[in-house]
């Protein structure tokens, strides 16, 4: 190999601090923000402070403490209650949809011939003619004012679940192959932007006064994380070979053991990593807490968008100082459980 | 230990058919191995046997119990898999004990069965470790070990040497059948390899697209193999096949070959039995390589002339490829000192003996 020209190396390495500085810049600014003293937050002085010239715990102090009127937009006076709130619905999002999407993954995965794959042309079909069909029926609903009720809102559901099996057998009619997918539609949770799911979830969740609660907002969160928890695991299960699960069986384990001693505990790399992307995913929100909360339960991106006084306006010390502060959980749950990361926990198990 | 009797058993896969009416009892305490090429429908047959999978028709005895709503978990077989299925996440120990601790057996008498089983499979050296970490030979032993600790009523193998290195496989092969000798276990061995069957089964049931072929002991199967097939499949190199037709001629029956005029001559109770045989102009003879000697001179008139096309050395024998006639190749096994040239006249002795004919159309054995 030869040498590299002296300018080439030095290039490379200008270049690099390039892409790096533009991606860490703004972590940076973050957390000696955090540390500035209200006179430092802006140019308003005339100079721009890249350095804390007098670091404080000021910004700490004004977050976490109570005061009351501080904060005219925000309903809370500290962000203790936003820490508690977001811990206790991500958390309790997570763990949701960690429950039903490991058991739906592990049934897709070994008890199942659905592949999740259907022609683009069904798949899209299929949609249209769920919307087309649910859509007088939608009208009625509201021409008969009960789509603002509970009752309403239920009985539409099952409706609407009941026309989905519906059209899987009508459309086997004139199509041979797969017309439905439960894997696929699971994934076509997923299809929609958050924003157009989010007003209907909101008009439903006050017709079922969840509004304003942690279990509304866990609900919300283990729906719309589910997929996600469900296609993970999916891949995680069958790389498991279901030879296992059998010889577990024939030794006299029932499926729920097979799933539980052999199963799981060898996916927990697997579970491992889901858990921290669908925490992550959950402790991030911002649009879904914003619309279900409004007292009581704002998350810390809710709280954070509030931090405005009316004295000087947003309040950039203390958002830095609780957006440090939002950043340690995910950090320490993926220090934490590193050494799950890493895959390959289960090759060896079998000789392909 | 059980006897286990099949009956009528079918299983299709949605348009396929991987088992077809398969009537079959395997004896208690001897070791029976299905034979057949990939495909054929054995490890369907022990997964049903298992458990694993629900028949589309038909029966499973165990003795004289009914086993088809029994789940597996309740059927006491040991299963061991072609890829083993060590749980990698337990111990050796675990791994061994896993059957036991499912059923709730105290800690203690865990400990003193695993123990045994260690020391009957040499693994107590390795009790502790972790199971991923074995060798593959060893976790073939693991998986054995797993299976035999529950004491099972019937002994499930699936092709579980095919993954092992060629002595470790001969010497898991002994130590399996002197495992089941002194145990009295009913042992099932499914397998594509005839040299396994051959050298451990008590009984050998051969199979092809899901159909039973043959059912029988190493020695029939070999000696009287009932169709084309089992003849073909059975014996390394395979059995000699050549077109033929029936003919008499002054009271004698002959054997004539289509391509050529080679012929042999019948003793009286096949020359009967052919003369009844409706379909006798279209028939196949075959014979084992190993049956046929070489010769230098035609000194008895039946021998058949041949030429040597080409010599397979094989060490211990040496297999000589000839053309019979016009296009047929007949192989011979020679001593391992022959070293005639291509194209060198032989003349083949056939023992009558081991003569075997078939119908080409049913591929039936005619005897």
């Amino acid at each position: 190999m030869t040498q590299r020209p002296t300018w080439q190396i030095v290039l490379r390495y200008i270049l690099v601090l390039i892409v790096v500085g533009w991606f860490t810049f703004p972590t940076y600014w973050m957390v000696t923000m955090a540390f500035k003293p209200k006179v430092e937050w802006s140019t308003a002085h005339g100079t721009i402070y890249w350095v804390p010239q007098n670091p404080t715990l000021d910004n700490f102090e004004t977050v976490l403490t109570e005061y009351r009127g501080r904060f005219f937009r925000a309903n809370q006076s500290s962000a203790l209650p936003s820490i508690r709130s977001s811990i206790i619905v991500s958390i309790g999002g997570t763990l949701f949809a960690l429950l039903i999407g490991t058991l739906a993954a592990y049934g897709l995965s070994r008890f199942s011939t659905d592949t999740g794959e259907l022609p683009w042309y069904i798949a899209l079909g299929r949609l249209g003619l769920l919307i087309l069909v649910l859509l007088p029926f939608m009208v009625l609903w509201a021409w008969l004012g009960i789509i603002r009720y509970w009752y309403g809102i239920l009985s539409f559901t099952l409706l609407g679940i009941a026309v989905n099996q519906l059209l899987d057998k009508f459309l086997a009619l004139f199509y041979r192959g797969p017309t439905g997918s439960l894997a696929f539609s699971i994934l076509q949770l997923r299809m929609f932007p958050p924003m157009a799911i989010v007003i209907p979830v909101m008009i439903m969740w006050s017709a079922f006064k969840l509004i304003d609660t942690w279990y509304g907002l866990i609900a919300v969160y283990g729906v719309v994380t589910f997929p996600f928890v469900v296609w993970l695991m999916k891949s995680f299960f069958d790389e498991i070979p279901r030879e296992l699960d059998e010889a577990a069986i024939v030794d006299g384990a029932s499926n729920w053991g097979a799933f539980f001693k052999v199963v799981l505990p060898l996916a927990k790399g697997g579970l491992a990593s889901t858990a921290l992307f669908v925490f992550i995913l959950n402790w991030s929100d911002f649009l879904i807490a914003l619309l279900l909360t409004t007292r009581d339960w704002p998350t810390i991106p809710v709280f954070l968008n509030s931090l405005v006084s009316s004295e000087i306006g947003a309040q950039h010390g203390p958002k830095a100082a609780l957006g440090l502060l939002a950043v340690i959980p995910p950090v320490v749950f993926g220090i934490l459980i590193q050494r799950y990361l890493v895959r390959g926990l289960t090759f060896g198990a079998i000789k392909r | 230990m059980a006897s286990v009797r099949l009956e009528n058993l079918r299983k299709e896969f949605g348009s396929v058919v991987a088992v077809k009416e398969l009537t079959l009892h395997f004896p208690d305490k001897k070791f029976a191995a299905i034979l057949g090429p990939s495909g054929c429908g054995k490890t369907t047959t022990m997964n049903m046997i298992a458990g694993l999978e629900t028949p589309t028709r038909g029966f499973i005895y165990f003795d004289d119990r009914c086993m088809n709503d029994v789940p597996p978990g309740k059927r006491n077989v040991g299963f061991v898999f072609q890829n083993y299925a060590i749980f990698t996440h337990m111990t050796v120990a675990e791994n061994i004990g896993f059957g036991l601790k499912i059923r709730g057996v105290d800690e203690a008498t865990i400990r003193r069965e695993v123990g045994k089983i260690a020391e009957l499979l040499e693994l107590t050296d390795m009790l502790p470790m972790n199971a991923g970490r074995l060798s593959v030979n060893d976790m073939q032993k693991v998986a054995l070990g797993r299976s035999m600790i529950v004491k099972p009523r019937i002994f499930l193998l699936d092709e579980p040497f095919s993954n092992l290195d060629a002595a470790f496989r001969a010497y898991m092969r002994g130590e399996l059948k002197r495992i089941q000798r002194e145990i009295g276990q009913t042992m099932i061995y499914v397998t594509h390899d005839q040299v396994e069957a051959m050298s451990m089964a008590d009984y050998i049931a051969v199979m092809d697209f899901g159909v039973l072929q043959q059912f029988g002991t190493p020695d029939e199967i070999y000696n009287q193999p009932v169709n084309l097939f089992v003849a073909n499949f059975i014996g390394s190199p395979n059995m000699n096949f050549i077109p033929c037709y029936f003919h008499s001629q002054n009271g004698q029956g002959y054997l004539v070959q289509k391509h050529g005029n080679a012929r042999i001559l019948l003793d009286d109770r096949r020359r009967q039995l052919l003369e009844r045989h409706p379909g006798n102009q279209d028939l196949i003879w075959g014979v084992r390589p190993e049956h046929l000697t070489l010769h230098a001179e035609p000194s008895q008139p039946e021998y058949l002339r041949a030429t040597v096309r080409f010599l397979e050395p094989l060490g211990p024998k040496t297999v000589v490829h000839l053309e019979l006639g016009d296009q047929d190749t007949i192989k011979v096994i020679a001593h391992p000192s022959y070293r005639e040239k291509t194209g060198t006249v032989q003349w083949i002795e056939i023992n009558p003996k081991y003569l075997h004919i078939f119908d080409a159309k049913t591929g039936l054995a005619i005897r």
